[in-house]
Order: C-alpha cells, then structure tokens, then sequence
C-alpha cells in the first residue's frame, strides 16, 4: 500500500481480488460433498466460528441439498448429520440448514410410510427409524399425516413419483388409478327426499350441505343483496342533501352611504361576507368600495390593522394600504373589488357575483364603487 | 407560557430546567468516564467533570424557582438583545452561509470528538440559558416545536457522524489505504433474517413507545372550528414545508408553489446523468467530491433547513422577523414598502412613470408595451441565466467550470449550471428583498407572470 496515487479503480479491484480469494476458499464444501450422501456431517466438523458468513450459506446448502437428494435415491438417510453439530454451537444458518434437512427428512420417510403395500415392499425398519425425527414436524408431514389418516386423498407429484417407484417401478397408470375419483357435480336439482341410510354416507352429507349452501338461501342471499343495494341508493339520495347551512346570499345591504366616516373601513362585514367595505379616495375621488377579503397571494384572509392603516396578511406577510393597492410581501395584485351600488331604499348593496380587478383596469368601471 | 406571571412561569419551567441540567451533568461526566477510560485522555476527561460539575450546580440554582437565582443562570438583557439583532433575517441567512462555510474549511478540527462534544455542550447550554426567557420558553416548548428542537440536534448529530466518517475516509485515502467501507470487517455480510428484520422490529417497537409518550405528554392542540374569513396569525404550514412557506414570501405564488418544487424533484433526478464523478461510491469522502458536497449541503442546510427554523422560531404574527427573546406582538409595525425594479428603473433612474399597456390595444401591443416596461429585469435575468455559465467557464479555467464543461459537453453544462443558478437566486433575492425591498425582478401580474 505504499503507492499513494491508488485510484478507486485500483482500490475496486483490488477488494475485488480479496473478494474473489474469499469466494475460491469458501466453496470447496459445496462442490466437493453435494452428490455424496456420507459427506453431508462433514460442515459440522468445520469449527463455525471461523466461517465466515458466505462459508456458513454454502455450508448450509451443501448439507441441504444433499440430504434431499439422499431421500430421492432411498439412500438410508444419516439424521445424524444436523443433529450431531452441538446446537448450542451451532449458527443461525447451520440452524436454519438442519431445520431444512430434517423437513425434507420428514416429508421423504413420511411420504414413504403411508402405503401399506409400500411398507411390504421396501425395508420397514429403516422407514420406522427415519420416520421418528428429533424435530418437529412441518405442514407437509402433519398433512401427509392426516391425509394418511383419511384416506387416500390428492398427493404431490413426488410423493405419487415415490410410492411409484417403492412399488417397484411401476408404470405411471397404476399411480393415476390410486387417484380417487373426483366427487361428482351435483345438478343442483332441489334435493331429494334422501332415504336414512343415504345420509349417513359421506356422498349425501356432501349434497345437503350444497343444498343448504345454494338451495333455499339462494333466495335470502338475494334478498338481503337487495336490500342492501336499496340502502346503498338510499345514502346516496341522502349524500346529495348535505349537512351545511345554506351560503349568505351573495347580494346583501351594507348600511347607508353618510353611516360611514371619511377613512372608514367597516370590517363587521368580514366574519359572514368575507367584505371590507371602505370609504376613501382612489385616484382623487372619494368613493365607497368593497373590497374582498382574500389575499392576492395565496388566499389566505387579511387582518385590517387599525393601528397601521393597513391589511396585513399572516400567512406571508403582504400587506395592503386602505385603498387595497399592494405595497409590502409577495401579494403580486391589488385586492379584489365585488360590485356595490345603491339600492332603491338608498342603502348600499354589495354584489359578490361580480369582482373588479385594478391590474386590469376595472376599478374604473362604475359598478366597482359609489361616489361620495 | 404568555399570560402568565413571570414568577408563575419560573415556578412551571424550573422542574423541567433542573432535569435538563442534571441530563447534561450525566452525559458529561458519562463521556469523561469513557474518553478516560478507552482512549486514556485524563486532562480531558478531567475536563468534562468538571462541566458537569458546573451542570450539577445549575440544576441546584434552578430547582427552587427562584428568580433571584435564575437571573444568574440566564442570559441577561444585553447578550439577548445581541443575539436578536443577529437574527435578524440578513444576518441569519448570511451567516447561516457563512457556518458552512466554515465548518467546511475546518471540518477535520471540528469532527474531532472532544470538538464536537463541546459543539453539544454549547448547543444544551445556550437552550438551558435560555429557557429562563418567557419569550424564548413559549417558542420552543411549544408542542409543535419540541420535536424541531429535537431534529436540530438530531441533525448536528448525523451531520458530524457522516462528516467524521468522510474526514477519516479522505485521511486513509491520502495514505493510500483503503476507505473504511471497503476493509475485511466492513465487506463482511449480514443475513436479512434476523439480523436486519431484528433490528427493524426493535426499531419498530422503540418508535412506537416514543411516539406513544409523546402523545400522552405532548397534547396536540385543539383550535378552534375552521372558517373561511378567519385565519391564524400566524398561519405556517407544516414543519417540514416551512422552507417552502418562506419561499413563497420572496416568489410569485405560482413560482414559489410550482415550478421552484418541480424543479427541486426534477434537480434531484438529474444528478445522476449531471454528475460524473466516479468517486465516493459506497464510502463516505469528502475531498473526493467537494464540488457535488458544499452544493448539496448548500441546498440542504442553507436552503431547507435553516430556513426550517427560521419559520419556526423566528417568524412570528403577520410574518414578521421576531428574535428568539422578542414577544411576538401582532400589532408590532414594520414599514416594508417593497419595489419592483421595473419602478426602481423608470420612476427611480429616469424620473418617467411607467409605460403602461393600453387596455383596449391589440394583444402584440400590450406585450410589447410590457416587455417594455420590464425590459431591466428581462434582460439581467437572461443574463443570469444564458451568459453567465459561459462567463463561468471562460474565467475559471483551471479549477472547476471549465473542465466541467470540457467533460460535460454544452447541454449537460448549461442544465448543471441553471439548476445552480436557481439555488442560488433564493439567497440572493432574499437579501435583496431585505436590503433593497427589492419585489421582483419581472413583475407582470397581467398575466400572472412574477419573477
């Protein structure tokens, strides 16, 4: 390492060499005692604390996979090969490993056992020695189990393979005979009224069951889908008449021009209209206007501060003089102006129908104030 | 904490200052303990007892209550005023620019641990100080901010834990070995199961009795109904988007809000066909990547996090600048007249008003009259962005630009370039909405076109 203008080229592919050592060393294992039932004990005799994790993987798939192949050709199974590491020694992968090897175990020697003609055929002894294992036993061994049990139910590829071959190889047809036939369809026809004898037989067990299930409940099933789909409508016709209070009409009386002061801005307005009304100049005229209380910005609703003479916006902090021309913050626009006139009964009357934008000219539109 | 008695106040917060002292004390003297025991440093450690030491007695002065006491194991009126004024908004973000700088220059002084041990002390004690402060108190006890306080120190953590690993990588490196991450103990895997599921379900399992009691210690507030025509003063949005909120002041809504979000989205994609450095990949380095570093902790630390903060702790009622130990008062008046630069230059430079579109001409018209009436702001913006990378690269010749846009070609170099600029442009109009009350460069809300 004495070179100093490594660069991370050099330094890549130099980890990459040790990388590469490490991998030669640590499969030796796997590809020598795969095929080899007899060496399957040989990774326990390695000392475990010395392997390095992807020795302890290898390790583990080399006594997995040859143990399962062990089962495979009936070789006598040596159980003792996981079982004789000392487990308190023993890393979660040899763990995990052994755990494998003794499901495959179980599943081989239980799948062997069930067969009486099986069991006539090949040794016995064996079987009963291997079918005996130290750890527990997986799903597919109690299932196996079960299905023993019963009767001779569906079985798995390899397991029918097994018993064909115990039998002594046999030709495939005689496997496909030991299939038990599929129960056969009901018609659906309204059950017959079943002799005693008949309903103790599993088969008439089956068609009451059907009967029950896709029967008479047929109709209760679309009776409730039905009332069900009419509740459903029913909320839906209830969804469209929400809970809310009816909006304040958007045309409202705001209190006779000579109520308000020169300067003034009413904010009594702003808590059920959302309206400043305001009486001041714009470009030397006196008016009365209504200015609409969102900010230009963002939409956010302005605070007139009395103290400052300005409406000051709290979420970004634009502000607006009394006339509402922006002149602080990020606010790009004027606030927005909502139409007043006066009403027949000389009372202003604001329209929030229509607004008026003064970046584009319409405060000069006369439906946007009230001369005073 | 406001509407309460200044004696009221003390009598709630001093409970919680004495436990606060005695976890300093703790930590001091657990950290001697270990400096003095593993690496055989018994100055220093002598050193660390004797803060906690120091820690031991603040927690005894504060245990009372008493403001007799409490005044001398708080900041008094001219240090708190000193540090108001710094915080204001010129000098925070400046400065904020300025500390990354230098903890980038001195980043192999400042990852040592003793170094950064004392950074931590000082970040508790000026908390400590401080919490005596009614003002400062309300800030950060508040139970929205408590876990913000909580992450500034989570992150000062993670940025010394990434920058020591950098800074001890780049030193293995100049001695030509191997960084940290490539050596035999570090390349070693580990299984899923269980070693990552473990420490995931332990995780889990840790996250939620800490969340569990930060609900039940912690209430979240209860306002009132929501309304319309009412908002909160002041409104922030979401710890997390409080760099964006403060983004909104200085941008047009639709900039602020669209297009500067897609960019950073857009910005982060790109780095990968941007950046060609090969280095640094699997390893912490600094020297290896300064460029691709001090931008990303400029777009990290300068540009989201303190501004994080600066949401948080220092904008207060109508989006004013509040120090850390001001009272935020709704009705304090702040005269901020801001100016596009089309009125700086017409009504400022030439004396003229400004041109303004004719609201009944053709629609080729009314732009050029605007175009007119901006044409300051266009023609810097396009310079900023089209000429100077150029200008960059002609004129730095050796160091940085102009073997980027040897190595990169036109396009990559200009995209690169842009994507700085804009980060850029955020500091740069901040300060100039502070110190110019600059608004903005191009102004055209006809169409809804502010820059």
């Amino acid at each position: 390492m004495a070179d100093k203008d490594l660069t991370i080229e050099e330094i890549l592919a130099r980890s990459r060499e040790l990388d590469g050592q490490g991998e030669a060393s640590a499969p030796a294992p796997a590809a020598e005692e795969a095929p080899a039932a007899e060496a399957a004990p040989a990774p326990a005799s390695v000392d475990p604390s010395k392997m390095s994790v992807e020795d302890m993987l290898a390790a583990a798939r080399a006594s997995a996979s040859g143990e399962s192949d062990a089962t495979a050709e009936q070789a006598e199974v040596p159980v003792e090969s996981p079982a004789a590491a000392d487990p308190s020694k023993m890393s979660v992968a040899d763990m995990l490993a052994a755990a494998r090897a003794s499901a495959t175990d179980d599943s081989g020697a239980s799948a062997d056992a069930p067969p009486a003609k099986a069991a006539a055929s090949a040794a016995p002894a064996e079987k009963t020695e291997s079918a005996a294992p130290a750890g527990p036993p997986d799903t597919a061994s109690i299932l196996a189990a079960a299905r023993k049990g019963v009767q001779r139910g569906p079985q798995s590829v390899e397991e029918a393979v097994k018993t064909v071959e115990e039998e002594g190889g046999k030709p495939a047809a005689k496997a496909a005979v030991k299939v038990p036939p599929a129960p056969r369809k009901e018609d659906f026809l309204p059950p017959k009224p079943a002799p005693v004898a008949e309903v103790s037989s599993r088969r008439g067990f089956f068609a009451s069951t059907l009967g029950v299930l896709f029967g008479a409940p047929l109709a209760v099933g679309f009776t409730s889908m039905a009332v069900t789909s009419l509740l459903w409508v029913l909320g839906l016709a209830r969804f469209m008449f929400p809970n809310v209070l009816t909006e304040p009409p958007t045309k409202f009386k705001v209190g006779f021009p000579d109520t308000y002061g020169p300067g003034q801005v009413e904010a009594k307005y702003k808590a059920q209209f959302g309206v400043w009304v305001v009486r001041f100049e714009y470009e030397g005229e006196a008016q009365i206007f209504a200015l609409k209380s969102v900010c230009t910005h963002l939409g956010c609703t302005p605070n007139w501060l009395e103290g400052e003479q300005k409406f000051k916006c709290p979420c970004h902090g634009s502000g607006f003089y009394k006339d509402g021309i922006n002149f602080e913050g990020p606010a790009p626009r004027p606030l927005e102006r909502y139409a007043i006139r006066l009403a027949d009964d000389g009372q202003l009357e604001v329209d929030k129908s229509t607004k008026f934008n003064e970046e584009l000219g319409q405060w000069a539109d006369p439906n946007s104030f009230v001369s005073v | 904490m406001h509407g309460l008695d200044y004696n009221e106040f003390l009598s709630q917060i001093s409970g919680f200052l004495c436990g606060y002292y005695l976890l300093i004390a703790a930590m001091n003297w657990l950290f001697a303990l270990y400096r003095w025991k593993n690496k055989g440093e018994s100055r220093l450690a002598l050193a660390w007892a004797c803060v906690g030491l120091v820690s031991l007695i603040l927690a005894a002065m504060s245990v009372a209550g008493n403001p007799d006491v409490i005044r001398y194991i708080s900041f008094n009126e001219t240090i708190k005023g000193g540090i108001d004024a710094l915080m204001s908004p010129t000098t925070y973000s400046v400065g904020s620019l300025l500390i990354l700088l230098v903890m980038f220059r001195y980043r192999e002084v400042l990852v040592r641990p003793n170094v950064a041990w004392l950074g931590l002390n000082g970040m508790m004690f000026f908390m400590g100080l401080s919490l005596a402060d009614q003002d400062f108190a309300a800030i950060v006890t508040k139970p929205d901010n408590v876990p913000i306080v909580g992450l500034i120190f989570l992150l000062a953590f993670f940025t010394w834990l990434a920058t020591s690993k950098a800074v001890e990588n780049d030193r293995r490196i100049a001695n030509g070995e191997l960084p940290l991450e490539a050596t035999e103990p570090e390349r070693e895997k580990v299984l899923v199961w269980p070693d990552l599921v473990y420490t995931e379900l332990i995780c889990m399992i840790a996250l939620t009795a800490v969340m569990l009691l930060w609900a039940i210690l912690l209430q979240a507030p209860l306002e009132e109904p929501a309304s319309s025509v009412k908002t909160p003063n002041p409104s922030k949005a979401p710890w997390y988007f409080l760099g964006l909120q403060e983004m909104l002041v200085y941008y047009d809504p639709w900039m602020a809000g669209v297009v500067l979000p897609s960019m950073i989205v857009a910005g982060l994609m790109a780095i990968p066909y941007i950046d060609f450095n090969k280095k640094g990949n699997g390893y912490y380095t600094i020297n290896e990547r300064k460029f691709a570093y001090l931008t990303f902790q400029f777009g990290f630390l300068v540009l989201w996090v303190t501004l994080i903060i600066m949401g948080t702790f220092l904008r207060g009622p109508n989006w004013n600048f509040f120090g850390f130990y001001e009272y935020w008062d709704s009705h304090a008046v702040e005269a901020m007249n801001n100016v596009d630069l089309s009125q700086y230059f017409w009504v400022g430079m030439l004396n003229q008003p400004l041109p303004k579109p004719d609201p009944d001409a053709a629609f080729l018209t009314k732009v050029l009259v605007i175009a007119q009436r901006e044409c300051v702001g266009i023609v810097l913006l396009i310079g900023y962005f089209a000429i100077l990378p150029p200008l960059l690269a002609m004129w730095d010749k050796k160091r940085l630009f102009q073997p980027m846009y040897k190595r990169m070609g036109l396009i990559r170099y200009m995209v690169m370039t842009n994507l700085m600029l804009w980060m850029a442009l955020l500091p740069i109009k901040m300060l100039a909405r502070w110190v110019f009350s600059m608004k903005y460069f191009i102004a055209i809300p006809e169409y809804f076109i502010n820059f």
